[in-house]
This record gives structure tokens, sequence and C-alpha cells, in this order.
């Protein structure tokens, strides 16, 4: 398919390798995967997703995203509508909703992602 | 460009916007869309160069940030964390042109320079589509035309702009002037001017005396009575019976009366509202009633909801025909019964192979809701319920919230989820000419004056010839706003933050009215299937009262919020009125 656009496909951008973790030995490598592996894994075999659904499910059902949504309606009502953008949104609920996701939840999704490793540990 | 859609604005571009647009012709998105990606079919729309692409910041090589985007100039990616470190923004600033972004995960469009959300049509219609239509639709113009044909397609054809006309007080003409003098009772004046006082009760307060097994009557009746747009109606004298029963039995040439239900419905309003509290019989009415379902015409107990939804019916056919309005009861023209209570559910049904969604409209007087199958909030996965089980105060964010109880919103949450039907309710897919699986949701199009919530308690199985009753508390708020249930709600959170071309540019009336409802009948069920009685809870100036046929008391609020919903009557906040406390002297 060939446009008349100017939109150049950088692939390098895309499918360059991470950088091996810094590490010291061969057997913490081995055991302690790091948290860019564990993404890594995580989104390659879809798991991503599937956690992202569920907890997008259980903070609908405990009443987070309404307090998200409640907390954006105030701040925009006293801003104005017009000055609001979506960073300042992101910036004035993240610190209280990083907060208060219920510990259930929390023990939920952390429950569900060892149980994920576990399965695929090498 | 700030046109009405169904009621919103549409954005301003911002400025780095404009200036993209004019660099890159008509449709700069194009190439953008062939990285729509969406699964499954109907899932969440993304962005990926291939299928299988994990996204990373060009710039530190994260892909665990949450916020990632991709420069629609460029297709590099980067994070975007404006408080620790924005490499988008960096790279928004280190080349003019490459302003625009779009979110990774959301497929939505970003401004860098403006830290916001910017909006185009074409790209936003494109997404919609690419959430609708299988992935694999090859070419752009099939594609558009399935669009077409299942999001913008079905109008309800009974959807017309209400003409708008200019307030004037009423003066009764002549006839009126005539009329009033020969048949109506002074509801107050000198003498009685002490009825008006606070300690009184309120208007329209009469028992109902039971003529064998006729609570269920009875019940629906109280509410009807004092449903804030019918009672004006009648009282309005909108329905004239004895006009009616002039006109109509001078046509029928009888010496009875035409069977009228709303004429019978004018002299229940009169007697109730006549100030007279001694208990009231409905004979007529229940009479009437018979010769209209003459299959439930007996002395036994009935089901209330179906006395309900068979005298709307009576109305709407009995009411003398006005060639010039819609007869469909979409409109609510036809009548007072569907003006007040028909609202207009829409349905979305989608094919889980293909993706090609069929949308119908359909009017409805009422919500028939089911309750949970088992006890518990909304729990589906057994992990999900044990953790609810322990610790429950101490994690619930509303501090009225109790997982375990079954509420009205809970009910109508279900009631509008995507649901995926049966393997054995196969629907006949447009697309693939054959039945397929199917996901289907519904969603309330156009919202009705009164809402009447029909609490499914009733089980009846023709398989097992036996019926049961469902006595599971449900709890009902006194106040309730529709919008999450509403098609524009419904539709927006299937496919995120986007500009609509589904229903055109239709300034549809209903949009201007609120979608805030407040309670003020409730009917109740007690007791078992075959001996059970019905009882009719009313809010009148903020105050309740029990209705059990003759029997009217005044009751604390707490026990109408412990009772056992069956009928829960909304009327839209607009036309609810709290009248003030002190009415007389005091």
């Amino acid at each position: 398919m060939s446009h008349s656009h100017k939109l150049v496909i950088k692939r390098s951008s895309m499918s360059r390798p991470p950088p091996p973790p810094p590490t010291t030995n061969k057997d913490q490598q081995h055991q302690n995967p790091s948290l860019q592996e564990i993404n890594i894994k995580l989104i390659q075999s879809g798991e991503k997703e599937r956690l992202k659904e569920l907890l997008r499910e259980r903070l609908l059902e405990c009443g987070w995203i309404d307090e998200m949504k409640a907390l954006c309606r105030a701040f925009t009502r006293k801003k104005g509508r017009n000055n609001v953008t979506v960073d300042d949104l992101v910036h004035v609920i993240s610190p209280k909703g990083r907060a208060s996701v219920p510990n259930s939840v929390k023990a939920e999704l952390l429950q569900r992602i060892r149980a994920f490793l576990a399965s695929t540990a090498d | 460009m700030s046109s009405k859609i169904n009621g919103h604005v549409s954005p301003q571009p911002c400025p780095h916007l404009l200036v993209f647009r004019s660099r890159n012709g008509p449709k700069p998105f194009r190439a953008l869309q062939d990285c729509i990606r969406v699964k499954p079919p109907g899932g969440r729309a993304a962005i990926r160069r291939e299928p299988t692409e994990v996204p990373r910041c060009g710039t530190c090589e994260e892909s665990s940030r949450s916020r990632l985007y991709a420069c629609v100039a460029c297709a590099a990616v980067f994070c975007h964390a404006p408080l620790l470190h924005s490499h988008a923004s960096d790279h928004s600033l280190s080349i003019p042109g490459h302003e625009i972004a779009v979110d990774v995960d959301r497929a939505e469009l970003f401004c860098c320079a403006c830290g916001d959300q910017v909006y185009d049509r074409d790209f936003d219609a494109a997404v919609v589509l690419a959430q609708t239509v299988n992935a694999t639709a090859t070419t752009s113009t099939s594609g558009s035309t399935a669009m077409q044909c299942s999001v913008a397609g079905s109008q309800p054809e009974n959807l017309r702009k209400r003409r708008r006309v200019d307030y004037r007080p009423w003066e009764p003409d002549s006839g009126e002037h005539i009329s009033r003098g020969n048949q109506s009772i002074p509801l107050l004046d000198a003498a009685n001017a002490s009825l008006v006082s606070s300690t009184q009760q309120p208007w329209g307060l009469r028992g109902l005396n039971n003529l064998g097994n006729t609570c269920f009557m009875n019940s629906i009746l109280q509410a009807l009575l004092h449903t804030p747009p019918l009672r004006n109606y009648f009282l309005g004298d909108r329905h004239n019976r004895y006009y009616c029963q002039q006109k109509n039995g001078a046509i029928n040439g009888t010496k009875n009366s035409r069977l009228c239900l709303a004429c019978d419905m004018d002299a229940l309003f009169s007697a109730v509202f006549s100030g007279d509290r001694t208990p009231y019989s409905p004979a007529k009415f229940l009479y009437s009633w018979w010769q209209h379902a003459a299959n439930l015409a007996s002395y036994e107990q009935q089901d209330a909801h179906e006395f309900f939804i068979s005298m709307l019916e009576g109305i709407h056919e009995k009411v003398e025909k006005d060639k010039r309005k819609s007869q469909s009861p979409g409109s609510g023209d036809c009548c007072i019964a569907h003006r007040v209570f028909s609202g207009i559910l829409r349905s979305d049904v989608m094919c889980m192979v293909c993706g090609f969604t069929s949308t119908t409209y359909d009017p409805c007087v009422d919500i028939s809701l089911d309750l949970e199958p088992n006890q518990g909030g909304s729990g589906k996965s057994s992990s999900a319920k044990s953790l609810n089980s322990f610790n429950v105060e101490a994690d619930c964010m509303r501090p009225n919230q109790n997982c375990g109880i079954s509420t009205l919103k809970g009910c109508l949450e279900r009631f509008t989820r995507a649901e995926k039907l049966g393997s054995d309710q196969k629907l006949f897919c447009q697309k693939c000419q054959v039945r397929q699986e199917s996901l289907k949701q519904m969603s309330i199009r156009k919202l009705p004056l009164v809402s009447c919530f029909h609490v499914k308690r009733f089980e009846h199985s023709s398989i097992r010839k036996m019926s049961r009753k469902v006595d599971r508390y449900l709890q009902f708020p006194f106040s309730l706003d529709m919008a999450p249930y509403l098609s524009s709600s419904i539709l927006r959170s299937r496919f995120g933050n986007r500009i609509f071309p589904f229903d055109g540019d239709e300034q549809d009336a209903s949009n201007d009215l609120s979608t805030e409802f407040e309670l003020f009948a409730v009917v109740t069920h007690s007791g078992r299937l075959d001996a059970g009685h019905y009882v009719t809870y009313l809010r009148l100036s903020n105050q309740w009262y029990k209705c059990e046929d003759a029997w009217i008391t005044q009751v604390n609020e707490s026990i109408v919020r412990a009772a056992q919903g069956y009928m829960m009557f909304y009327v839209q906040k607009v036309l609810y009125y709290k009248e003030s406390e002190n009415q007389g002297t005091s």
C-alpha cells in the first residue's frame, strides 16, 4: 500500500530489544525477573489485557470509577470547562486514585500475577 | 465548528491540530486507521503497528508506563508522564509539526503541546467502525456501508421536533364556564379553608374498598392517582367523561355508555380528589376493566403488574383516535397513557463472529428487571466472592454500599450490560447470512415522563408447571439518575471518548430534559404467590403514606425503604413538586 503520506515508519523505535537488566550473577537474573521482563511476558501472552479488564470491572464495582469521575467533575467545575486538560485531570486525581484502590482489589490482582508467573516459569 | 450532536458540543480543534490538518491533506489520520487493532471483536481499540507489537518508549525503552503515545507524524512511540518526564512532550518540542500523537492503548488523539485530548471526526468514526466490524474487513467502502447500516441505520420513526408553545395563563372559555358550573365541586371555600393547613392529609388521599381480592387493582390505582402528569391531565379536565360519553353515545346510539377506561379514570379522579375522605368503591372501574380484559375477569387475585399493563392498553384502545397524530406508542402522541409512561428501548445485537451489529428500537411502558440469581453483589468468579466476604466494610468505597444487597441500580446495570446469548439462542446475522452466537445489549433511547420498574418476583415455569415467588429484598433509591443507562452513555462506554456519528444531529426534545427522577409510589407485595397482599406507599409533600385498601396512614420513610418493592414509580424531577410545609395560617 503506498500512500503519498508523510507517515514514515521508524522501525528502530519499535523492535529494539530491551537492554539487559543489570545483574551481578546469573542466578539472580534467573530468579528475579525484572519489571520489564514481567511486563513483556504479560503483554505477549495477552494476560495484561485480561488483568486490565478485571481491574476495570473491580474498580467499577466498588465505586472507585464513580469517585474519580466526581473528582474530575468538581475540578472542572472549579476551573471552568475550557480551562481543563487531560493532563490536569490526571495530575489531580492520580494521588487520591492510587491511594484509594481497595486492598482486596490489589490482593486479587497480585495473586493473579503471581499465579501467572508461576505457571509460565521456565 | 461546534455543532451540537445529541446535545453534546463538538470540541474545537486546538491550533496544533489545525496546522497538522492543513499540512497533511483532507484525511491526515488515514494511515493510522490501518493500525487500529480490536480484540476480541467488539472489545477495546488499540494502536499497534503489528498485532503482536509491544509498544516501548523510544527514549527510555520503558514499556510499562501507563500512557504511551505514538507520534502521528513519524510513528515513534514515547511515554508521557508530565510530572516525572514526558518524552512525548520532548519529542513534540524538538520537531515542529510532531505535536499530534495517539494514545496506543486507548486509540484517542492527543496534542502533546496542549497536554489535552483532541478529536477528529473521521478518525473517531474509523475507530467506531473497527470496533463494530471485524478487523479483517478489507476495503473501506464495504466497511463504511456496514457502519451506516449498523450504527446510524435504524432511526426511530417517531422522534419529531416538539413544537414549542408560548406560555399563556389559562382562562376558561364559555363552554368550560358552563361545565364548571354544572359538574364541579368547590375544593375549597371559606368554610373549608382549614383543610389547607399542614396538619391535614394532602389532597387526593382516599382509601379504596376491597371488592373481593382487588387489592391488586387498588394498589395500582393509588399509584396512578398520584402520578403527577396523569393526575394533572385528569384534574385539568383534559378528558371530560360527560363530553366523551355524550359524543360517543350519540354515535353508537346505545343507551349504555360506550366503554372508555379513560372516562372511568376521570370519574375516579373526581371522586378521590373531591375532598370526601370516606373510602371509595371503584366498582364501575372494575366492571369496565373486566369488560376490557375478559380473560382476567374474576374475583381471583391478579398480578398488579398485569393489571397495570392491561389498563394502559385499555386507555390507549378506547381513547378517540386523532388522525393527525402519530399512532405509534413511542412518540406518546397517541394517548395519555403512552404520553406519560412510554419510553423507547434500544437493543444492539452484535454477531460474535463478524462483529456486525443490528440495532432496533422498541417502545416500552415499563422496564421489567430480574433479581440476581444468587445472593451477593455482582461477583462473578468464586475468587471474587471469597475476597468480598472478609473485610467488606473497609474495602467498599461507598459507605452505604453493602456488597451483599441487591439494589435497583444493580438491576439496571445488569439490564444494560452486554449479555452473551447462549448457543441455543443464536440469532441470524445479516452479514454472515447464518445464525451465529450473539452479544446483546439494551439501553434506553428515550426516557418516559414516568419510569415504572417492575421487579420480576413471580417466576412461572410452564415446564415444571409451578410458580414461585422471590422474596429477596431489593434496595431502591428515592432519587435516581438514569443517565448511565441511556443509549448515549452505554455507547460511550463501549467506544470511549469519541465524537459520535450515530443519531445524526437530531435535536430530540427529550435530550433537554434532565435524567433525574424522583420516587413517588411503591407497590409492594407481601405473602405467598397464592395468598398475597398488595400495599402502595405514596410520597406526597415528602411525607410517606401507606395505602392499604380502605386504610391510609402516614408512615416513616424507613418503613418504605424496608418494604419489599414489586413496582417502583419514578417521575422526572422537574415534574415532581415538593410542596412547602406550611400552607395555611399557622
